[in-house]
């Protein structure tokens, strides 16, 4: 991976990942040629049904996997990652947990009361993550990725796990910490709701070998309401190339 | 009274019973046997040989845990080294703890490295499987986030391998204790010229049943110490988190 000296934040060309079936040893080609471009500060979204690729792209980008083929052009840049899991570790308080992060990125652990206050959870600081909801587990989990001040946001999948309500309003705060700093981006989801919501430009991905079907680019100030006609208008576009 | 003092009232009461009715010098009495108990341990033989025999076991399980916990951590993330590992480990633990102990005596002669590599020999092996089950059973999603947030070395081993490890090295811990104990008592009956197994062989030679029930009650007693003082309050202390309630 080298460095880029355009405005470009994330450029893959060409790549390809193939992964043998380990009960039949069969090959699967999910990725094949595939490019992408994400400018600074965009926020884009892989929309897809499973199997489709997006997660295995998005491990590409964070460096948790290596393509087969094709170059990837991502610097070196400080990530942030939601995953669909909060991957929390149980055994340190929420603060803790944020902390470590902090710490590994060489950032004043101070900075971990801040932004439990952003996501509303000042008061669980002192608590082990086994006494939160799954919807602030993934708060904490979003707010260790905010608090590293990350150049690139990974998110996978990030409320796939939670019921609506609490998705919600997760979005909802993934949309004011999006305004208050403009961060690039990449979004890997199932909900096209979630993503014409949440993105600053839609591909939506189909079949194995993963191609673009359709890309939608979004001019719409945040924060976004899933009322707005213009984005219901969209999701059902989205849906529609899904199909 | 607790169940665990009951048992002992209870055994206590059935060994006097068995005295009673056998009526041999063979059988001792509980009084008999508390007498011994403690003469050893006011005229200061259990004192001086326990501490001989725990010096021994404490160094062969230091060296156990250090090797088990390198060659387990190497064999969880390393398919080769697994492959090569778990032959080795499987015939450690076929091999009885008796054959280690009269091996090292022949090799290693009356010093402090007999009983000490006997202690490591025997309980490495069960040692290093069960840090390796560990190492698998370590959720590799959390290593996924280490990797991206980008965690030092040492942060990773003191914040996420240790601690989910911890399980796993006390149950190792507990069980390569075990061996060892069992271990240092042969090596020290065949081979040593101190520590609680030559007085356990001392009190057979001399036909003395007392003697020998009251080393092996001292010994079952800094066992029961080691097991509920130390390695509970240790286990406790580390999976505290476990006891917050789930919402």
């Amino acid at each position: 991976m080298s460095e880029l000296a355009t405005t470009t934040a994330i450029r893959l060309d060409g790549v390809g990942k193939t992964f043998v079936d380990a009960r039949t040893g069969a090959p699967q080609t999910v990725l094949d040629g595939f490019s992408l471009t994400v400018d600074e500060g965009e926020l884009v979204a892989l929309v897809g049904a499973s199997g489709t690729g997006k997660t295995t792209l998005l491990h590409i980008v964070a460096g948790l996997s290596t393509p087969d083929r094709g170059t990837v052009e991502i610097g070196r840049p400080r990530l942030g990652v939601v995953f669909q899991q909060p991957r929390l570790l149980d055994w340190l308080p929420v603060r803790q947990n944020v902390v470590l992060a902090l710490e590994a990125a060489g950032l004043d652990p101070d900075a971990a009361d801040t932004v439990l206050e952003a996501v509303g959870l000042t008061r669980y600081a002192g608590s082990y993550p086994s006494v939160l909801s799954g919807g602030q587990r993934q708060r904490v989990a979003v707010a260790r990725a905010f608090a590293v001040e990350p150049d690139l946001v990974l998110l996978d999948e990030p409320f796939s796990a939670l019921d609506e309500l609490t998705a919600r309003k997760l979005r909802l705060l993934l949309q004011e910490l999006w305004m208050s700093r403009p961060r690039t981006g990449l979004l890997v989801t199932h909900n096209p709701l979630e993503a014409a919501l949440l993105a600053d430009r839609v591909l939506v991905l189909a079949g194995s070998p993963a191609r673009v079907a359709a890309e939608h680019r979004i001019e719409r100030e945040r924060p976004r309401s899933a009322e707005d006609p213009y984005l219901f208008d969209l999701h059902t576009r989205i849906v529609a190339a899904l199909a | 009274m607790g169940p665990a003092a009951l048992f002992v009232v209870l055994a206590a009461a059935a060994w006097q019973l068995m005295a009673v009715l056998v009526d041999s010098v063979l059988v001792p009495g509980v009084g008999d046997v508390a007498g011994e108990l403690v003469g050893i341990v006011v005229d200061g033989s259990f004192a001086q040989h326990l501490g001989i025999t725990v010096l021994r076991v404490a160094l062969g399980f230091a060296l156990a845990f250090v090797v088990a916990v390198a060659a387990g951590i190497a064999m969880g993330r390393n398919e080769f080294v697994r492959r090569f590992g778990e032959p080795a480990v499987l015939l450690g633990l076929t091999i009885p703890g008796l054959v280690w102990a009269l091996l090292c005596v022949i090799w290693f002669g009356v010093g402090l490295a007999n009983p000490v590599i006997a202690v490591a020999l025997s309980s490495a092996p069960a040692l290093a499987l069960t840090i390796y089950q560990g190492v698998r059973s370590v959720d590799p999603d959390l290593l996924e986030m280490a990797h991206v947030y980008r965690f030092s070395r040492t942060t990773r081993l003191r914040r996420l391998w240790l601690p989910a490890l911890a399980p796993s090295l006390f149950a190792g811990a507990r069980l390569g204790l075990s061996l060892g104990w069992k271990v240092i008592v042969l090596v020290e009956v065949f081979g040593m010229s101190s520590g609680v197994g030559y007085q356990l062989n001392n009190a057979f030679a001399e036909q003395n049943v007392a003697a020998v029930l009251a080393w092996t009650l001292l010994f079952a007693v800094v066992m029961a110490v080691l097991e509920y003082g130390v390695l509970q309050g240790l286990e406790r202390r580390a999976g505290r988190w476990r006891k917050a309630v789930i919402v």
